[in-house]
């Protein structure tokens, strides 16, 4: 189906038609250039630019961005209150937010399928138990679920994810559980049921390949909510222990240090913002582009 | 084409980042009434108001106590032993017994009097709750010949210090009593909101003068940078326990007055004894001098930290300075390895107050370089209390001051083995505690405690890295606030105007 208004009369006033594809062009590519830096420097930055969070330095500590320190090198984003790099620490909490990020936003995916697809498929009574769960969690605020488990347990890595996937997965189940209700009217469905395709089959070939789309899309939008949603554990001092770098951490650690030394706790804040607002932007533009595909 | 909203991750983004900037504070309301409350933000929570029991060591009790409850005597600022309940005392020749004669004129809160019966009950109740403060009366005996004079006896020198360290309560008092505590001092409890606020009045029946202040409020801040924000609004009116790079930031106010005290504190970092781990000195003191406490001291504590040479602050009875922890990793390592040290294992080290973060990430460093992981756990006062309590940690720190300033109150009172604080037991270490404990020769006492404080240094029982002193600011426009070396400022003669 195409969209009224992309019929003639827009190819007629071309510049501005032109115009817009550029700009939608570049809204899709910035975002997905800047995430695909900051998975790069995930990936491989560490190795660049190695951090040891428990070495501190203190006669390096409280260094200005570009100044020199004790061993001759250069602090180019400055150190903290600890000596210890600020550069060094930005990078490593990336490969800290990536992975807490994709760890959880997979754990929610996952769960939200497998609960989702059955529900959407099959219907009835555990269909309409799950529906209620599931609005009872959207109800409920997330972050102050999160902060409640995360502050039961000992600090640490698996306590964080599942403290975030704790009210992650519903959005998954929603969303898996909608499109499995549509998909299964359509007739290639129907037509391996009527051929007695067995349901598992059913929902592994013929509708699971169709959530594909959306479901992307959403894991992108999911992804830099539980980015923030780490940061902000961290920051509270429920999330990650000392000894794993973390933005959140960071950020926290240069509260008192705003007056003087405010690279601290600007430059994580920085990094964090830029990459959950451009994950946000190209989750968005998934998100506009699989609900188009999905109604065609 | 569909206009697109702005992302609400976008702008949850943008809340987050300006939220860390900023520091979540009221700002004072202009109220056209004269301010009559006076707010403190102490460094330790006030969890409970019972003197006598598990939290009775801690400054997070003793402080409001101070404020709610008579003593027999309270030193004042100079430290001198001034008339509290008690009128006029007299000890006999040998300092071995005190006579006390108390006020006929006192009454607690709810009207009735106080007499020896209520004395004699607290230190019973002291004594027998085993509290961390009970330690100060070991050995003591107490006897009430009638309503208005107490006997304190003991088999060594009894100390006044240690005698101003006993509150007195009612006489039936249970631990449900402390909600709402009745005692017989300058104020009474208006609210208690554990570990949160505390708010007191005056005690319109208190037998001294009575406030001239409206309200005083105990409010328990965590984080220093917002304690010190809400100074500098206006919204508390002191705090303490100020780290040196802070400072700086409020002495250009002309609205604070910023001083810096000597206390009788030393950092305290005890090993669990009852850890195989740390059953041998060797280890202890390996783990010690690995550790470059003076660098550590001189960059973060340049103001308000020393190196200490003594479990006791210099300023206490019975102070000996012992010989210096060399820094030396390499031999540290070499007496690790040779002693069978279990590299593998975590160390947690836990603590409760929040300007010692880098100071024990400082320490992780350092021990880190020779293979030893040391965690810092940061904990809440009464989670800290319940775990150091249950001997639930490997090293345990803390700020050990020795408010009757003899040795008695401090190595006397944490290191025999009945003490149990830390698990160590060493029956020469008994022998030569209770034998100052029993002695009233005064220079007999010193060499004693000298010679126990000496093997408590070199048995690397804890370690002692640092003397402090403490930064308090206040609201210049408060009179009668002064400065405490123990931490706990007296509120009672403070006012406004």
């Amino acid at each position: 189906m195409r969209f009224p208004g992309n019929t003639g009369k827009a190819v007629q006033r071309g510049t501005p038609r032109t115009a817009t594809r550029v700009f939608k062009k570049w809204t899709v590519a910035v975002p997905g250039m800047i995430v695909a830096i900051y998975l790069l420097v995930a990936l491989f930055g560490p190795v660049i630019a190695p951090y040891d969070p428990v070495a501190t330095n203190l006669t390096d500590r409280l260094l200005c961005p570009g100044c020199e320190t004790s061993s001759g090198s250069i602090a180019w984003l400055g150190t903290d209150a600890t000596g210890r790099d600020m550069f060094g620490q930005i990078v490593a909490g990336t490969r800290t937010s990536v992975l807490i990020g994709s760890l959880t936003v997979s754990l929610c995916a996952l769960v939200g399928l497998i609960i989702g697809l059955p529900a959407g498929y099959f219907g009835g009574l555990a269909d309409l138990a799950l529906s209620r769960v599931i609005d009872i969690l959207i109800a409920f605020p997330s972050i102050v679920l999160a902060i409640v488990v995360a502050g039961l347990f000992p600090r640490g890595l698996g306590v964080v994810v599942v403290a975030l996937s704790l009210s992650g997965w519903v959005s998954f189940a929603r969303l898996s559980r909608s499109a499995t209700m549509s998909t299964k009217e359509r007739e290639w469905v129907a037509a391996a049921r009527v051929m007695g395709v067995p349901a598992r089959s059913v929902l592994v070939r013929h509708v699971l390949p169709f959530l594909a789309g959306p479901m992307v899309a959403l894991i992108a939008l999911e992804f830099g909510l539980i980015i923030l949603g780490e940061a902000g554990l961290s920051f509270l001092g429920i999330g990650l222990p000392a000894s794993t770098v973390s933005w959140g951490q960071s950020i926290a650690s240069g509260k008192e240090y705003l007056a003087t030394a405010w690279w601290i706790s600007a430059f994580p804040g920085i990094a964090l913002a830029l990459l959950v607002i451009m994950v946000g932007l190209l989750g968005d533009q998934l998100n506009s582009r699989y609900q188009r595909g999905g109604s065609r | 084409m569909k206009k697109k909203p702005i992302p609400l991750v976008a702008v949850f983004a943008t809340a987050l980042t300006l939220a860390a900037c900023s520091t979540p504070t009221t700002a004072p309301t202009d109220s056209p009434e004269p301010k009559d409350t006076f707010v403190v933000a102490p460094q330790y929570a006030t969890e409970s108001l019972d003197p006598h029991g598990a939290n009775s060591g801690g400054i997070g009790t003793t402080h409001p106590s101070m404020m709610i409850y008579s003593r027999l005597i309270a030193p004042d600022e100079n430290g001198q032993m001034r008339p509290d309940l008690a009128e006029s005392w007299e000890p006999n020749e040998s300092g071995t017994q005190y006579t006390f004669h108390l006020r006929q004129d006192a009454v607690f809160s709810d009207g009735t009097p106080v007499t020896s019966a209520e004395v004699v009950a607290s230190l019973e109740r002291l004594v027998e709750l085993q509290g961390p403060a009970s330690g100060n009366f070991a050995g003591t005996t107490i006897e009430a010949p009638d309503q208005y004079t107490v006997i304190l006896k003991k088999d060594g020198l009894i100390l006044l210090g240690q005698v101003a360290l006993l509150f007195v309560t009612k006489a039936d008092v249970t631990e449900e009593s402390f909600t709402k505590p009745v005692g017989s001092g300058p104020f009474v409890v208006k609210e208690l909101l554990p570990s949160e606020s505390l708010t007191l009045v005056p005690n319109e029946t208190y037998y001294g003068a009575v406030p001239k202040i409206g309200e005083v409020n105990f409010r328990w801040i965590p984080e220093i940078s917002t304690r010190l924000t809400a100074l500098q609004t206006g919204e508390i009116d002191a705090t303490w326990g100020i780290p040196d790079d802070q400072v700086a930031a409020l002495t250009g106010n002309d609205e604070l007055r910023v001083e810096q005290v000597d206390t009788t504190l030393v950092v305290t970092m005890w090993f669990n004894h009852k850890r195989p781990a740390f059953q041998d000195a060797a280890v202890r003191n390996a783990i010690w001098q690995a550790i470059d406490f003076d660098s550590i001291i001189a960059t973060l504590f340049p103001e308000s930290g020393t190196p200490s040479l003594s479990n006791i602050s210099p300023n206490v009875f019975g102070y000996s300075a012992n010989q210096a922890k060399k820094y030396d990793p390499a031999a540290a390592r070499a007496a690790l390895e040779a002693s069978g040290f279990d590299f593998g294992q975590t160390l947690q080290i836990q603590y409760k107050e929040p300007e010692y973060t880098q100071f024990l990430a400082a320490m992780a460093s350092d021990l880190a370089e020779i293979g030893v992981t040391l965690e810092p756990v940061q904990k809440e006062a009464a989670t800290w209390l319940e775990d150091f309590n249950g001997f639930n940690w490997d090293i345990n720190f803390q700020q050990i001051g020795t408010a009757a300033y003899d040795a008695a109150q401090n190595t006397g009172r944490l290191y025999p083995c009945a003490a149990d604080r830390n698990g160590y037991c060493n029956p020469d270490l008994d022998a030569l505690l209770a034998d100052a404990a029993g002695t009233a020769d005064q220079s007999r006492r010193a060499e004693l405690y000298a010679e126990a404080g000496a093997i408590v240094w070199d048995e690397a029982i804890g370690m002692f890295p640092m003397l402090v002193r403490t930064t308090y600011a206040w609201n210049a426009n408060a009179k009668g606030f002064v400065p405490d070396p123990l931490l706990q400022p007296n509120l009672a003669p403070v006012s406004f105007g």
